[in-house]
């Protein structure tokens, strides 16, 4: 496979505030016209790494790259931010607002206003242009911060929890509008907690927790590895012979009835035995109508992934509370 | 830098297009003008005319004063010997004396008081002069009146009726009118303030209170618009559009942005009030008020009297109470050095209400709401508070210690200095002023340094219920 484009790196990026560790030691690549999700718990330090690529802070030391370029002020202008804590000015009109944070973003007068009729349009929001915003639902405002954070053509769109506050049909919107700008060419970090529009969206993931980046890569890849070796086994026959066929290197997980004769078990194989060996053997009793591997949801993965850290966190303070006492 | 230009025009046509603005910016001068004009008009009661009937036992003094009423030979040749822009000339138009001719017939003053009611033809007098037959000695006259008169009234009718005796007796005493005229001269005392070799005029008070009025625009500006700083700042952060707006600039650039895009709306307030008071004062007034009330009217005529005066001619003690109001019209017309003074008052204004914005700023930024600013607008507003009272008390002495110590430190110099600087005219200040310049300077760019310090940190915090130990550790970050 040919070598990725790396459109963002960060490289051991470290911020500490007065009392506590945001981001220790936390690399990430996002690789060019691919989303890329940022996950973690609350307070794990997604928005400390948002802040920092988008220049609101500097990290305590580390590099960030775009196009291999380290971040400077220049990169303001590529760059769409849609932060999680969002709004705007509420007596201020909508389409004056929306050239003020073009114009700001380094767009000139005419541009602004060609690139927004085009957005206008296109979430059929034209007639909202001299409203203020304090005449807007929530909705209506959400997607006028949306248009905000696309209209300059990011090469990086950075979006934290865009979802929270759409009703599905507009978070729908937002969700091909975001395929359709990676199509287009555009690099997007999702940060959210939505595991759902992840594994329908993302590429690329990478999960935070307590400062720490404990799991990442190409989301097709996570999931394998989080994968441990069961198969749905569909199957029409007796349960015992089922039950009997193999005497072991398998453990019974789940087991429902679907019809007469007409199962669904979920097995694991154990002791290194292979899936081929435990069919050949199951196939002289039953009859087998297909066999799947389990592949965990993201969801599972979270959670399975930030209690393996907590273990293991655990496990090294009762360790070190051992060493102490054996002192 | 095109980007804070930007914050710049928003913060400011955001808020020059608010209503409550363009009301504040028309209301206040025509207010303001009502209450000069009315100022005026009360300041100069309205003289209405007064019939006085002269009872005169001696029978020799009320000829001479009605003939020197008539020729008007008394006040203006005492007072200004001016009659065209006297403004009391025209009392003698107003005052009319009639002799009570019944004193003949062996009638006095009795008589007169019940003819003074019911006759018809004493009937229309107002006041009753009686003048009893051993005033050379007893120097006293009665005045019997219906309607009480007006203290400007009864001084001219005592000084009418005291120096037509005084004439009038001239003969006894071998005097001729001329030494009399000589005699009568008073002296002015011209006060004179002498130090560093310089003369200085005392009419320190008033040109004190003068800058105290430029001082007291300062501190209303610095309170008004540092508020509006600090609104806009919690205005942005609880929108949460500043995490946008500092995606794209920095934020000392939208800090920056949003304190001078709100002092060019004061400025521009503090324009429009001038041109619109000028307008007013100039244009306005000369058609709603008579000409001899009108403030430049009368500020033209204390000219005169002035140039009078240091020539030696004299003045009434009891007409000057009358003028002291008009002094203040002739200090700020004549002895006002404006363009320096205009200079400054808007160095001084920019000066403090940087000081002042950039320390409201941060205090906007470390809050979530407004009711939370309390605690930290204390210790900022409590040196503009005690600014503006050392300089109530310094008009009376504007170069004391503690008005020069206060008129050094930046935090009270923006209100204190314009007291001192005006009461001095402008002159003799030159290392005071530019020290006190310099000190501005340097602390309004440490402020603001520190300031942006903890704007940076603020704005981004929700939820927070910040102490000064955390503020404190934010200058850290």
């Amino acid at each position: 496979m040919q070598e990725e484009e790396i459109l963002f790196r960060a490289d051991n990026i470290v911020k500490k505030y007065a009392n506590h560790i945001a981001l220790n030691d936390v690399s990430i690549s996002v690789p060019k016209q691919s989303i890329f999700g940022l996950l973690g718990p609350n307070g794990a330090g997604k928005t400390s790494l948002i802040r920092i690529i988008n220049q609101i802070t500097a990290p305590d030391s580390g590099n960030v790259y775009i196009n291999g370029e380290k971040l400077n002020r220049e990169h303001v202008s590529i760059i769409g931010y849609l932060p999680e804590e969002r709004g705007l000015y509420k007596k201020m009109k909508v389409g004056e607002q929306a050239m003020y944070l073009a114009q700001l973003k380094g767009m000139s007068k005419k541009e602004a206003k060609t690139s927004l009729d085009y957005w206008f349009k296109k979430f059929e929001i034209d007639a909202w242009w001299n409203k203020k915003v304090e005449e807007l639902s929530k909705g209506m405002a959400q997607k006028i911060q949306f248009i905000t954070t696309v209209m300059h053509k990011p090469q990086l769109l950075i979006l934290d929890e865009p979802f929270s506050g759409f009703d599905p049909i507009n978070s729908n919107l937002v969700k091909n509008e975001i395929k359709k700008l990676r199509d287009e060419g555009a690099t997007v970090i999702l940060s959210t907690h939505n595991m759902g529009s992840v594994e329908e969206i993302c590429d690329d993931i990478a999960l935070i927790n307590n400062s720490r980046k404990i799991l990442g890569g190409k989301i097709k890849e996570v999931k394998e590895s989080f994968a441990k070796d069961q198969y749905t086994i569909e199957f029409k026959g007796n349960v015992v012979a089922f039950a009997n066929a193999v005497w072991g290197g398998w453990e019974l997980i789940e087991r429902t009835q679907i019809g007469e004769h007409h199962f669904k078990a979920i097995v694991k194989l154990v002791g290194g035995n292979s899936l081929n060996n435990y069919l050949k053997a199951l196939l002289d009793h039953v009859e087998v109508l297909s066999v799947n591997k389990v592949i965990p949801s993201m969801n599972d993965i979270f959670i399975q992934a930030i209690e393996d850290q907590k273990l293991q966190k655990e496990n090294n303070i009762n360790l070190t509370n051992k060493t102490e006492e054996n002192e | 830098m095109s980007k804070i230009g930007l914050i710049i025009g928003r913060e400011y046509s955001s808020r020059v297009k608010k209503k409550s603005f363009i009301v504040m910016t028309i209301l206040v001068p025509i207010l303001s003008a009502v209450f000069l004009i009315g100022a005026v008009y009360l300041g100069t009661p309205e003289v209405k005319d007064l019939k006085v009937l002269v009872v005169d036992d001696t029978g020799i003094i009320v000829d001479d004063i009605i003939d020197n009423q008539k020729n008007n030979k008394i006040i203006p040749k005492t007072a200004h010997g001016n009659i065209v822009d006297d403004p009391d000339a025209h009392l003698n138009e107003k005052y009319t004396f009639q002799e009570y001719e019944e004193v003949a017939n062996g009638k006095s003053a009795d008589d007169a008081k019940i003819d003074f009611v019911e006759n018809e033809k004493y009937k229309d007098c107002d006041v009753i002069l009686y003048i009893p037959k051993n005033i050379t000695y007893s120097k006293v006259v009665k005045l019997y009146y219906k309607e009480t008169p007006s203290p400007k009234a009864l001084t001219y009718i005592n000084l009418l009726v005291n120096e037509s005796i005084e004439i009038a007796s001239l003969s006894n005493y071998n005097i001729t009118k001329e030494d009399y005229q000589e005699i009568k001269k008073k002296i002015t005392l011209h006060s004179i303030l002498y130090s560093d070799k310089d003369e200085k005029d005392t009419r320190t008070a008033i040109k004190a209170g003068i800058g105290f009025a430029f001082g007291l625009m300062i501190y209303m500006f610095i309170f008004l618009y540092g508020v509006q700083v600090m609104k806009g700042v919690i205005e942005e952060k609880t929108n949460r559009i500043v995490e946008v707006i500092i995606s794209s600039v920095k934020p000392f650039e939208l800090m920056m942005g949003k304190i001078i895009g709100i002092m060019f709306v004061g400025l521009t307030q503090f324009f429009m009030w001038v041109v619109l008071i000028g307008v007013l004062t100039t244009v306005v007034v000369p058609f709603v008020v008579p000409d001899e009330y009108s403030p430049m009217f009368q500020a033209g005529t204390q000219t005169e009297i002035q140039t009078s005066q240091e020539v030696g001619a004299m003045i009434e003690p009891e007409l000057q109470n009358t003028m002291q109001g008009n002094e203040l019209l002739d200090v700020l017309i004549n002895e006002t050095p404006w363009a320096s003074m205009l200079l400054v008052f808007l160095f001084f204004f920019i000066g403090g209400y940087l000081l002042y914005g950039s320390l409201m700023a941060a205090i906007g930024s470390a809050v979530d709401s407004e009711t939370d600013t309390q605690q930290f607008m204390l210790p900022v507003t409590m040196p503009l508070v005690f600014a503006y009272l050392i300089s109530i008390m310094g008009i009376q002495d504007p170069d004391s210690p503690i008005m020069v110590w206060c008129s050094q430190i930046p935090f009270t110099s923006p209100v204190v200095m314009l007291v001192r600087y005006s009461a001095n005219g402008g002159v003799g200040m030159g290392w005071d002023l530019v020290l006190s310049m310099f000190l501005l300077v340097i602390t309004f760019i440490a402020t603001t340094w520190l300031a942006a310090k903890i704007y940076r940190t603020g704005i981004l915090m929700y939820g927070k219920k910040v102490t000064y130990k955390e503020l404190f550790k934010w200058l850290k970050y």
